[in-house]
């Protein structure tokens, strides 16, 4: 004999929760570097054999270290998304725009970021929008927003 | 205790860069991050059952109809058979200690007040041959067990009985025990 | 149980590389496991380019705090290879390199380049918290466990059941910690006595702070080749002579806690590929896993290295040191060199490779090598992983 069908209703649930009170992440090597020049108002990326990489990130596709360089844009628009809601569900009052954004001296990949303009466009020039130099933290949210150029 | 640093002539350093804690704090583009993951865990078929019998002030265990092994806590198959384990035992509750140990320390590591004794009991099961790896067990804190008990040894092999919540407190949950308890001399 | 061991390739370990063992260090997983796969390949003298296959290994996501974390680093060894992360939480470190055996004996890829990386660091307030995960959220969480309670709870039945005091089991400590002072990576290399693990914070009778491995961020990698390949690349290729590798179930209070049964399954399924019949005397120098003191004890046992509850008595008269008649975690071990999980049994790989070229340095053994061993442990007290290696 099998066991008999159960109910959901039967069945006991546990509640738990995470139990790590907060993850620190080092930015590692060249983004350490990269969060220095991000206090500066710069973005760095990499120069590899086979073009420039952003951001960053220490080694190249084929495994030999890649070189810092800082890229200038201008920022262009590569794709990009609408968001109506946060990421509990709830509906943002007015949709967000989600793009990634590579600039034009760089090869491959680019920053994602929020852009704030009346409309949106694949291909569209952009540019950063800083924050002021003192509440710059060497992260990412130090630009605030791309805005077009 | 003084730890040394091993640093000899023609070493090659292996890559890396040590920070201490306050040096990684004032790193710029550090990133901290709160998770808030809420989990509901369910406790399946056998397990459900095995808490209700809790909240009765019973121990059940699940049988293998082909082999005869007794399961606490209760699966739903024979991990031998690959039966269905349908048949339920009801256990006498007592047992023997297998190890225990002394916390001084909770669940980050933080420092403990009053130490804490846990262990792993071995539990009256039919069909339990004597020196056999596997037994029908539960792990729980003991009661009425000193820290001078563990680290004697005078703990290992004790006889313990559940010390039971009173029926208004218990809530189907593995506290419902609230731990095991040595049973006095002459009875049990 | 009964191997296949009618492979297509032999199999040879022609590199290894780790990166410093530390608390915290600096570098992002993912440059952490480059670092180690770039030192192993430069000891090998290839390139990113030469090797065929990944395979990654990286204990619990929840560490380093990045899901797919093995996916996270996969880049390290070069894009769009077939590249395989595999599991096994503590034991994680050495299934890596036995998945890489696989893949290059099975002539799917000629080399393979075997990466393990941890960065424990990340979880505050300390890593405790996500070890709180492994427990069962029911039958366990409940009781407010910490790790280190089921160490303790097997340590004390298997000094219950063999007769080992706690001063005898602290012996493994500082044999350890003292061997790490050679090792370049090490983290809690130090000279200590008896009296000091005795005397160190007490955390959970009968664990003190000095029985246990520290917290680590770390890397280590290994490149295996086939045949064909390593005779090219080196004229003293290191061979895997046999793996093995079997899994428990997770209820560790319904069996006996003295004796790891899982790990002696693995054991014989390795020592079987590898031919050998009598691993106490064939076995030349052997990497047991030691995140704990007495767990080196207790897996030496389960490797039969040594009958049941004889590694007490062994240990006593310095048979496992460098200069004994079998020693045992000659790198140090995880105790002294450190534990970023996965990396660490890499790391006992690794130190194999090394005593078996005879490139150990000053950790070298004194006694000439044929054979040796490394074998990792981990889950919740059910899974063993062993790998032999031969010169």
């Amino acid at each position: 004999m099998a066991w008999k069908r159960w109910r959901i209703e039967e069945v006991i649930h546990y509640p738990g929760s995470q139990e790590v009170e907060k993850y620190v992440y080092t930015p590692g090597i060249h983004g350490l570097e990269l969060a220095k020049a991000l206090r500066e108002g710069r973005v760095l990326g990499m120069k590899c054999p086979d073009g420039v990489y952003v951001p960053p990130k220490t080694y190249c596709p084929d495994g030999s270290p890649g070189e810092l360089v800082e890229v200038r844009g201008p920022w262009r628009v590569v794709t990009y998304t609408l968001v109506h809601q946060d990421i509990y569900g709830n509906p943002l009052p007015e949709p967000e725009a989600l793009a990634l954004i590579r600039p034009d001296d760089a090869d491959y990949g680019g920053l994602i970021h929020r852009v704030r303009a009346e409309s949106i466009y694949i291909g569209m020039e952009v540019k950063p929008r800083w924050k002021p130099p003192k509440q710059r933290s060497g992260q990412i949210t130090d630009i605030e927003y791309f805005e077009p150029a | 205790m003084a730890v040394e640093k091993p640093r000899r002539p023609g070493w090659v350093e292996p890559p890396g860069h040590y920070l201490k804690s306050r040096e990684m704090y004032s790193l710029p583009g550090l990133v901290e991050y709160k998770p808030r993951a809420r989990y509901l865990f369910s406790a399946g078929q056998a397990q459900s059952r095995f808490l209700r019998g809790l909240r009765e002030g019973k121990i059940l265990g699940t049988r293998c109809p082909r082999c005869g092994r007794v399961y606490v806590p209760p699966r739903m198959f024979c991990e031998y058979c690959h039966a269905p384990t349908t048949e339920w035992v009801e256990l006498p509750g007592t047992g023997r200690v297998h190890t225990a140990v002394v916390s001084y320390i909770g669940t980050f590591r933080e420092r403990r007040e009053e130490p804490e004794i846990v262990g792993v009991i071995q539990l009256d099961a039919p069909g339990y041959v004597e020196g056999g790896y596997e037994f029908a067990g539960l792990f729980h804190r003991l009661c009425g067990v000193t820290p001078e008990d563990v680290m004697s040894g005078r703990a290992i092999g004790m006889r313990v009985r559940p010390r039971w919540r009173p029926p208004e407190e218990r809530r189907g949950d593995v506290n419902d025990i609230e731990c095991f308890e040595p049973i006095p001399e002459g009875e049990g | 149980m009964r191997p296949n061991i009618f492979v297509k390739d032999k199999v040879a370990v022609v590199g290894a590389g780790l990166t410093l063992f530390r608390r915290r260090l600096l570098e992002t997983p993912r440059e952490l496991a480059w670092e180690a796969a770039r030192q192993a390949l430069d000891s090998a003298g290839l390139t990113f380019d030469d090797i065929d296959c990944v395979v990654m290994g990286t204990a619990p996501d929840a560490f380093d705090g990045v899901h797919f974390n093995g996916e996270y680093f996969a880049d390290v060894a070069g894009r769009n290879k077939p590249t395989v992360r595999v599991y096994v939480g503590g034991g994680t470190g050495v299934f890596v390199p036995i998945a890489a055996w696989w893949h290059v004996a099975s002539g799917l890829c000629k080399t393979a380049l075997a990466v393990a990386e941890e960065k424990m660091s990340p979880a505050h307030p300390h890593p405790q918290g996500v070890f709180a995960y492994i427990w069962d959220p029911i039958l366990e969480r409940p009781l407010g466990p910490n790790l280190i309670w089921i160490f303790a709870m097997e340590m004390r039945r298997y000094m219950h059941k063999c007769g080992a005091t706690k001063e005898i089991i602290a012996r493994v400590s500082v044999k350890n910690k003292r061997n790490a002072l050679d090792h370049p990576a090490a983290q809690a290399a130090a000279n200590i006595t008896v009296d000091d693990v005795l005397r160190s914070e007490l955390l959970v009778w009968p664990v003190n702070r000095l029985d246990i491995s520290p917290v680590s961020d770390g890397a280590a990698a290994v490149v295996f080749a086939s045949e064909n390949e390593a005779r090219r690349i080196t004229d003293s290729p290191v061979w895997v002579e046999g793996i093995g590798f079997a899994l428990d179930n997770t209820h560790w209070y319904n069996r006996e806690l003295a004796y790891p049964r899982y790990v002696n399954y693995a054991a014989r399924m390795a020592y079987k590929m590898a031919g050998i019949e009598r691993p106490w005397r064939e076995i030349d120098v052997a990497e047991p896993y030691d995140p704990f003191d007495y767990k080196e004890l207790h897996h030496i046992e389960g490797l039969m290295l040594a009958r049941p509850c004889e590694a007490p008595k062994l240990l006593e008269e310095d048979w496992f040191d460098r200069s004994g008649e079998l020693p045992t975690s000659p790198s140090g071990g995880l105790l002294g060199v450190g534990n970023p999980i996965a990396a660490a049994g890499l790391m006992k790989v690794a130190e194999i490779f090394w005593q078996l070229r005879y490139e150990a340095g000053p950790r070298q053994v004194k006694k000439p090598v044929h054979y040796g061993l490394a074998q990792a442990w981990g889950d919740l007290m059910q899974v063993g992983t062993v790998i032999v290696l031969g010169n």
